[in-house]
């Protein structure tokens, strides 16, 4: 069958690369006109629409697993391509990433029910005083495209909030995030209410941003410290004992 | 019903597998992308960030404060920190 949403016609014309065009159509070929239209309002990051065709495939009876492969992470094949060849930036990035977020909570319980569990549950935040977010969202996309359920507290956190976060979820892993070094040591003092309220050894800390480094995650007493969202993931998943 | 709702496994531990892949390039590309456009400026010269920014223009036409910044300029000494 042939690739029927026009507007996937019109976005494979950024896709240049001649192995990468076969592949990502190889993707769309074949699959159905439903999923296709999954895949152009990830693409375009409209997140309602992602919302509700995802619903309404579901309920159509496409399974989990075509809707995730032939709907939002063929979109998101088509999202990478066009990010890396400077067609779109990080803002629309994260709008495709969050419009996945909104398809990816109907198959969850799908997923959930077939004993398919997260990797793990993560509590996300910028500490106190700080309201630079773009590190902080494209570790939360990595964590989330790896299996890891993500709670995000957004910018300017306090302390209490991240331990109320991480009572509430029962999150195994909270990472904490700075980009000024005015607010850095505010991470500190997230780890010293931790400790004071008894509450240290329930969770792995893990921290990052641009002036972070290894040394002060070790001297303010974190678990990890991961200096990009790749690092994220990994430090995350080594914390709680998936990898070694 | 098109397919059946159990999900497979194995392909759903595959489309995990592609999705970290997709997410890693991108992750690789933002580290270059970043050292020349500030990440907050979307592709319409718009600026999302939540945080003020010398570079920021608000316009009453857009939603968004448009970004005059160079891509040529280092963009985090226009960034405000307070």
């Amino acid at each position: 069958m042939p690739i029927v949403n026009e507007g996937i016609e019109q976005e494979l014309q950024y896709v240049t690369k001649p192995f990468e065009l076969d592949h990502i159509k190889g993707l769309f070929e074949n699959t159905d006109p439903l999923m296709q239209e999954i895949a152009y309002a990830l693409i375009k990051g409209d997140q309602h629409l992602v919302d509700s065709l995802t619903k309404q495939a579901l309920g159509e009876g496409f399974g989990a697993n075509t809707v995730l492969d032939d709907g939002l992470i063929a979109g998101m094949a088509i999202v990478g391509v066009k990010f890396r060849d400077n067609i779109i930036f990080v803002p629309e990035v994260l709008v495709a990433a969050r419009a996945m977020k909104a398809g990816m909570a109907h198959i969850e319980p799908i997923l959930s029910e077939s004993g398919i569990e997260p990797v793990g549950t993560v509590i996300m935040g910028t500490v106190k005083g700080d309201l630079h977010d773009i590190g902080k969202n494209l570790c939360i996309m990595m964590l989330r495209g790896s299996g890891f359920v993500v709670h995000d507290l957004g910018v300017d956190t306090k302390p209490d909030d991240f331990i109320e976060a991480v009572a509430e979820k029962n999150a195994q892993v909270l990472g904490m995030s700075a980009l000024l070094t005015t607010t850095m040591p505010n991470m500190g003092k997230v780890i010293d209410a931790f400790e004071e309220s008894g509450m240290r050894e329930m969770v792995k800390i893990m921290v990052g941003g641009a002036p972070v480094t290894q040394e002060f995650a070790d001297d303010m007493g974190a678990d990890g410290y991961g200096k990009d969202a790749i690092a994220c993931v990994d430090k995350a998943k080594e914390l709680i004992g998936v990898i070694q | 019903m098109k397919d059946k709702m159990q999900v497979d496994r194995n392909r759903y531990k595959s489309s995990i597998e592609n999705l970290h892949q997709i997410f890693a390039d991108i992750s690789a590309t933002v580290n270059e992308v970043s050292s020349w456009r500030c990440p907050y400026k979307n592709v319409k010269d718009l600026c999302t960030a939540k945080f003020g920014c010398r570079n920021q223009v608000s316009s009453v036409k857009v939603d968004l404060p448009i970004c005059t910044g160079s891509d040529n300029l280092n963009y985090r000494s226009a960034w405000e920190t307070a």
